[in-house]
């Protein structure tokens, strides 16, 4: 059976979202309309055999599928804890050091033992090569070829297995990274090179060189990785295309991800937000926002206009030693809060959460592992949030007592207060904290957090997501069916994206717009055989340009979009007033009379996928099923400031057209939903939790 | 708090009645709303920092990150300031305590933003415009938010060495920008008329604004959300938990008198002539007294700073020695700190002291009472640093549209003192700053006339020691077209100590290139109005850090790296260090232990 199975028709598209502690699985049939999802313990050490186990828990084959879609943190894994290749950096002679020096700053102003970034490649293997342009793209020194072999020779020497290439003003003329890139491939042809205009053309030395090394750095292993599930997937049986998601949430086939890994930094975050677009379109939302949250952090990002909203650039490593990587990304902010974060009560007598976490091991006291800490999950424990015997579907028992001592030894007694003040206090903090996350990519990108809907999912989102709502006057909660596997729900729902920018000075009064025009088909040209090239049938191939853009004498930019009329029409005055009005929405502020420039061309094309159309679920009335009911727990809300008897009910009995008043919750396999008092629940017709935030 | 007088030349107005002003109580924040608040502080000076780095028009904004934002009680003492000037640390809180007194809080209503850029009330140059808005909740005056930015000028005199205010450039007293709500257009006329860029100033400007107005949307938000009285209650104990930390840490301090002296190369004006610098840290149980009345008198040249800047000095070496981490940066952190600064000092200045290069002076008092405290305590102090912005100030045509233009080519990277267990950090940014940043070259290129031939790091710069000091960098520019140049750096001859046998790191140092020659023996390094034709460069090389600790205590193989990444010469590694590696590279076990007897010896 498998074998006629195969081939013609395989209809089924597999996606596999690898985090730090699960393998989520989601595999969709186009024949049946079927969603099957698996979950499993990622393996760390053969990344493979989990993904594996989860396609089985989810009942499906390779061999049935059409598709198979994957995101990981292999990569950011591999530059956070430095386990890439040995990599050197040719670059222009002259500016070995630039990647050590950095942009100099001290964030940590007050620590005198404070760290800058560590480069991920050391003085020794920086090599310089004798060449220059100047920044109009012309050449004022040829590059010395010589100079680049003499390179290779040490490097050849030193074992260096990948290669960074970093060129000054590459973005406006290449030449001279093609060749230097031709040279040492030709001589160590082993070595994994990558040339800085590959990934980014957009000026700012330090920025674009961390994005090439970084890519060097990680790009052997990353490779090693990809190619070993493809084999896999030859082995067995798939005759597929093999996808993989970039930061941008967007996919790109293996092929490419082999070469150019950094662009799947933040897969998994990213493959989430794209799933909340995905949902949003079939809700009928405009805008939304997505909340995850897991163990050590939450995570935010933003639908706006029915579009994910990106960024230029991200900092790896943390702020005061991070390492950028300028190449568009999903735009995410993120907060050290999570389940696991630990809450103490410092020197001073003040009271900390995070962002400090138990992690899995030995995790929140109540896990019983050892932990002696208490966490945001104990919290929740002690205030009846969660149920001791229901965890993980009753996988695993929490232990009150342990949170209960936790929270007393470290919080209550410190401080002279009751346990259940004190688990109340650590759970408020927590929900503060997180509305920064939530803020950080609405409010402080100048939209309004308020007007948007929630959509919450990770195992810990939907227990925190109506008093995180509360927080920023939020009046609408979405939690999707299955939030714990909702990354890989994301994947089945994405599309092949390819993103380019190049930087292209000039004002926007004399900007030429044949020289945009043909700035722009290049980009676009690009994007369509890249399209070609990768063997997947889309239904469709749209294609946008957007302007960074800033008023003259100032720095950074925004993005405006543009659509084809505007473009077309060749009309500068609407641009202008574009750009004014996004001014405005970013900042608070625009300057209408002043003049604009451009600065970079950014041209996005899209291989538009067939998506897996929402299956609805059964239908039912205003009252769930007797067989919902899970009885009733006591829980303490300090939104209403008291304890009260709350019903307790199963997901997976639930029914479309059910209504809940709040106080509620609502448990599943990895999560539980938390309805306040005055919240208004309605199991909408494909099974999502839509919550009406009550006042309170 | 001991300090000298403030020298402003604004006349106090008349005594008023008492304006509605929101007072703390403290009883009413519990320990969970005072974390939520202290969160809540955090972000409105973050939010305030991007808004004003995004929408900036000048680079020492938005690339520099040259600007100071904060968040301040009804009364002006300090709730949170960003990650901006270290050395400004003081000088916000100064000047809006200066506001208050000035318009009296009954003379300020919702929709006032003031400003001023008086130096001796912020204490530092003419550049630093101060925007300043009373935050009113429900008509009471709540709070402040305070955003202080470096503009590329202000008129006065364009380069070359001044010896008072005047030549310096705009001076604004303490005025009102905006009076509720309406703007002061005549105001700006006068701003608009005394600056050489105009456009730049009034995009600066917009962007003060729109960054102080953010700050207070957010703060009023946490003032609605929990209640204007709650919130200043966890105010004041986010400073009390502060001040306990501080006091706690002191107290791990051993009690006695410390001093230490340094000095600078000079004032610009009598090359030459070193400027002393003595300080006297006096620490009793959980107090600390800072003592900078010997510092020199106020000099001639631009070097002077006013007497926040010296309190400034003190409260930044007390804050790395007690409480580093402890965020966000408010009044309660200094309240166990006495400053003793007289009037009339390099840090006190009074009119009309010229400012100009205030920064510099400053860095190098943090860092004598760093020296003064090794005796006391050695495992939390620092050897020197670079303690100069390294930065160089051109001007010139455009030969591409033929219009002025100001840049400047720095701040630079330098290195930084080693410490107990630690070596220092390379090419970073001085004392004086904390989160501000460099030019990308590409960026420099494609905005002006100038072509950077190279930015390294400085083999053998760092102070060698069982750890090593940081390194230097190395800058050299070259000129596309004729340029007037302006540098004054010092510290090049007081390069930076070690500490406990640890080695001097490298002075600073200016060259020039003139028609190919390179000239690097000046008297000191503060190259004024040179002109450069075509061709010409400059180089800027930063000092290194001092060392900290006997040298040959240094782990061989810890030499080895450094040479291998060049960060010492073999030279360095075999005379000062004593090691002694073979043709690979590799320690030379018995011949470096045999060098390192030796030396023992006297030999």
């Amino acid at each position: 059976m498998p074998l006629t199975m195969r081939g013609w028709r395989a209809s089924a598209r597999i996606a596999a979202d690898i985090g730090g502690t699960f393998t989520d699985v989601a595999s969709f049939d186009e024949k049946t309309g079927h969603l099957r999802l698996g979950k499993t313990l990622s393996t760390p050490r053969d990344l493979v055999e989990g993904i594996n186990t989860g396609v089985e828990k989810a009942g499906t084959a390779f061999a049935d599928a059409s598709l198979f879609l994957h995101g990981s943190t292999v990569a950011i894994n591999t530059m956070l804890e430095r386990s890439g290749a040995r990599t050197a950096l040719l670059i222009t002679e002259g500016f070995r050091d630039i990647y050590e020096i950095g942009r100099i700053n001290r964030p940590d102003a007050y620590n005198l033992y404070f760290r800058k970034h560590v480069p991920l490649v050391e003085r020794a293997l920086c090599f310089e090569v004798r060449e220059r342009l100047m920044a109009d793209g012309t050449v004022l020194q040829a590059l010395d070829e010589a100079s680049v072999d003499r390179a290779c020779d040490r490097m050849a020497a030193e074992g260096v297995e990948a290669v960074a290439i970093l060129l000054l003003h590459c973005y406006r003329n290449p030449a001279h990274e093609e060749r230097v890139k031709a040279i040492v491939q030709a001589r160590l042809p082993a070595a994994f090179v990558t040339a800085s205009h590959e990934l980014s053309q957009e000026y700012r030395e330090f920025e674009r060189c961390s994005t090439a090394v970084a890519n060097a750095y990680i790009g052997p292993r990353v490779s090693r990785y990809v190619q070993g599930i493809d084999r896999h997937l030859k082995d067995a049986g798939f005759t597929g295309s093999f996808l993989l998601v970039q930061s941008t949430g967007g996919l790109y086939q293996s092929a490419q991800a082999q070469v150019e890994c950094v662009r799947m930094l933040e897969s998994g975050p990213a493959a989430g937000v794209v799933g909340v677009q995905a949902l949003a379109r079939v809700l009928g939302l405009s805008d939304a926002v997505a909340f995850d949250m897991g163990g050590t952090t939450a995570k935010a990002g933003v639908i706006y206009q029915g579009e994910v909203m990106t960024t230029s650039a991200a900092l790896v490593g943390g702020y005061n030693q991070a390492l950028p990587v300028q190449i568009p990304m999903v735009d995410i902010f993120e907060v050290g809060t999570g389940g696991g974060s630990i809450a103490l009560v410092d020197e001073a007598g003040a009271m900390r959460v995070g962002p400090q976490s138990a992690g899995a091991e030995p995790g929140p006291a109540c896990y019983g592992l050892g932990g002696r800490q208490p966490t945001v999950t104990d919290a929740n424990l002690i205030l009846g949030r969660l149920g001791s015997e229901r965890f993980l579907g009753g996988e695993m028992q929490l232990d009150r007592a342990a949170a209960e001592a936790a929270l007393r030894e470290r919080i209550a007694e410190p401080l002279g207060m009751t346990v259940r003040d004190a688990a109340d206090g650590v759970l408020r903090i927590a929900i503060s904290a997180m509305s920064y996350a939530v803020k950080g990519v609405s409010t402080d990108r100048g939209l309004d957090a308020a007007a948007f809907p929630l959509v919450a999912y990770g195992g810990a989102g939907p227990l925190h997501a109506t008093s995180i709502a509360r927080e920023i006057g939020m009046s609408r909660v979405i939690i999707p069916l299955a939030p714990g596997h909702f990354c890989a729900f994301g994947m089945l729902h994405s599309d092949l994206r390819y993103d380019f920018v190049r930087t292209w000075f000039t004002p926007l009064a004399d900007a030429s717009f044949s020289e945009l025009d043909q700035v722009f088909r290049a980009l676009i040209r690009e994007g369509r055989d890249t399209l070609g090239r990768s063997g997947v049938k889309a239904e469709a191939v749209a294609v946008s340009r957007a302007i960074d853009m800033r008023y003259v004498g100032q720095e950074h930019p925004v993005t405006v979009d543009l659509t084809p009329e505007v473009f077309k029409r060749r009309d500068r005055d609407a641009i202008k007033a574009l750009f004014d009005a996004v001014h405005l929405r970013r900042y608070g502020t625009c300057a209408p009379g002043e003049r604009a420039e451009v600065v970079s061309l950014r041209a996005t094309v899209t291989g538009v996928m067939k998506k897996p159309p929402l299956a609805l679920i059964e239908r039912g009335g205003r009252v769930p099923l007797r067989a919902a009911r899970r009885g009733e727990r006591s829980c303490w809300f300090a939104e209403s400031s008291r304890a009260v008897s709350t019903p307790v009910f199963d997901r997976a009995w639930l029914r479309a057209g059910n209504r809940i008043a709040g106080p509620a919750l609502i448990e599943e396999h990895a999560s539980t939903t938390v309805l306040l008092p005055g919240d208004r629940l309605l199991v909408d017709p494909w099974g999502n939790l839509d919550i009406e935030i009550g006042d309170c | 708090m001991t300090t000298s007088k403030k020298a402003s030349g604004s006349t106090r107005p008349p005594a008023r009645k008492v304006a509605k002003v929101a007072a703390p109580r403290r009883r009413i924040a519990d320990a969970v709303l005072t974390e939520i608040v202290r969160n809540g502080a955090l972000a409105v000076t973050e939010e305030m920092k991007t808004h004003l780095m995004r929408t900036a028009y000048n680079m020492i904004i938005y690339e520099a990150l040259d600007f100071t934002v904060g968040l301040f009680t009804p009364s002006g003492d300090t709730v949170s300031i960003g990650l901006g000037l270290p050395s400004f640390i003081r000088g916000m809180a100064n000047t809006v305590q200066a506001m208050i007194q000035h318009f009296g809080t009954d003379g300020i209503e919702a929709g006032d933003i003031l400003v001023t850029n008086d130096a001796y009330t912020t204490g530092s140059h003419l550049y630093h415009f101060t925007f300043a808005v009373p935050v009113f909740h429900q008509g009471i005056l709540s709070g402040w938010t305070v955003c202080m930015a470096h503009w590329p000028d202000v008129g006065g005199q364009l380069g070359g060495i001044t010896t008072d205010i005047y030549a310096e450039g705009l001076q604004i007293p303490i005025l009102k920008y905006q009076r509720a709500g309406v703007v002061n257009q005549d105001l700006v006329d006068i701003i608009r008329m005394n600056v050489r860029l105009p456009d730049r100033a009034m995009g600066d400007l917009r962007a003060q604004i729109t960054a102080v107005r953010s700050g207070e949307r957010r703060y009023l938000e946490l003032l609605e959300r929990y209640g204007r009285e709650p919130v200043l209650g966890a105010i004041a104990r986010i400073m009390d938990q502060s001040e306990r930390a501080a006091r706690a840490r002191t107290l791990t301090i051993p009690d006695g008198i410390y001093e230490a002296e340094s000095f600078m190369d000079d004032d610009g004006i009598t090359v030459g002539r070193r400027i002393p610098i003595k300080v006297k840290v006096v620490k009793k149980g959980e107090r600390m007294t800072i003592d900078l009345t010997g510092v020199s008198p106020q000099v001639s040249g631009f070097y002077n700073s006013g007497p926040s800047t010296g309190i400034s000095c003190a409260q930044v070496a007390y804050k790395c020695l007690t409480s580093p981490t402890d965020y966000p940066i408010n009044e309660g952190s200094f309240r166990a700190l006495d400053v003793i600064v007289p009037p009339g000092t390099i840090v006190s200045a009074v009119k009309p002291a010229a400012m100009r290069w205030w920064m510099t002076f400053p860095m190098t008092i943090v860092d004598t009472i760093f020296r003064a405290m090794v005796a006391a305590i050695p495992e939390r102090t620092i050897a020197a640093h670079h303690a100069d912005l390294g930065v160089a100030m051109i001007n010139g045509i455009s030969p591409r549209d033929g219009r002025l233009f100001l840049a400047s080519i720095g701040p630079s990277g330098g290195g930084w003192g080693a410490k107990a267990t630690a070596d220092g950090m390379n090419g970073v940014v001085c004392l004086n700053d904390g989160d501000t940043h460099n030019h990308p070259v590409e960026q420099m290129e494609a905005k002006y006339p100038v072509l950077f031939e190279r930015h390294a790091l400085r083999e053998d710069s760092g102070g060698a020691g069982r750890h090593r000091g940081g390194l230097g960098t190395e800058q050299v520019v070259r000129a596309l077209s004729p340029i007037n140049f302006n540098i004054q750096v010092d510290r090049v001859h007081c390069p930076p100590w070690g500490l406990e046998g640890g080695h001097s790191g490298a002075g600073n140092h200016v060259a020039l290139r003139l028609e190919g020659r390179e000239i690097g023996d000046f008297p000191n390094a503060k190259v004024l109005s040179r002109r450069l034709a075509a061709g010409d460069a400059f180089i800027i090389r930063t000092g290194g850090g001092g060392g900290f600790g006997d040298p040959e205590g240094r782990a061989p193989e810890r030499v080895a790296h450094d040479v291998r990444q060049g960060y010492v010469s073999r030279a360095v590694a075999d005379t000062v260090y004593r090691v002694v590696l073979d043709a690979q590279g590799l320690v030379d076990a018995t011949k470096t232990a045999r060098s390192r007897r030796r030396r023992l010896r006297g030999q």
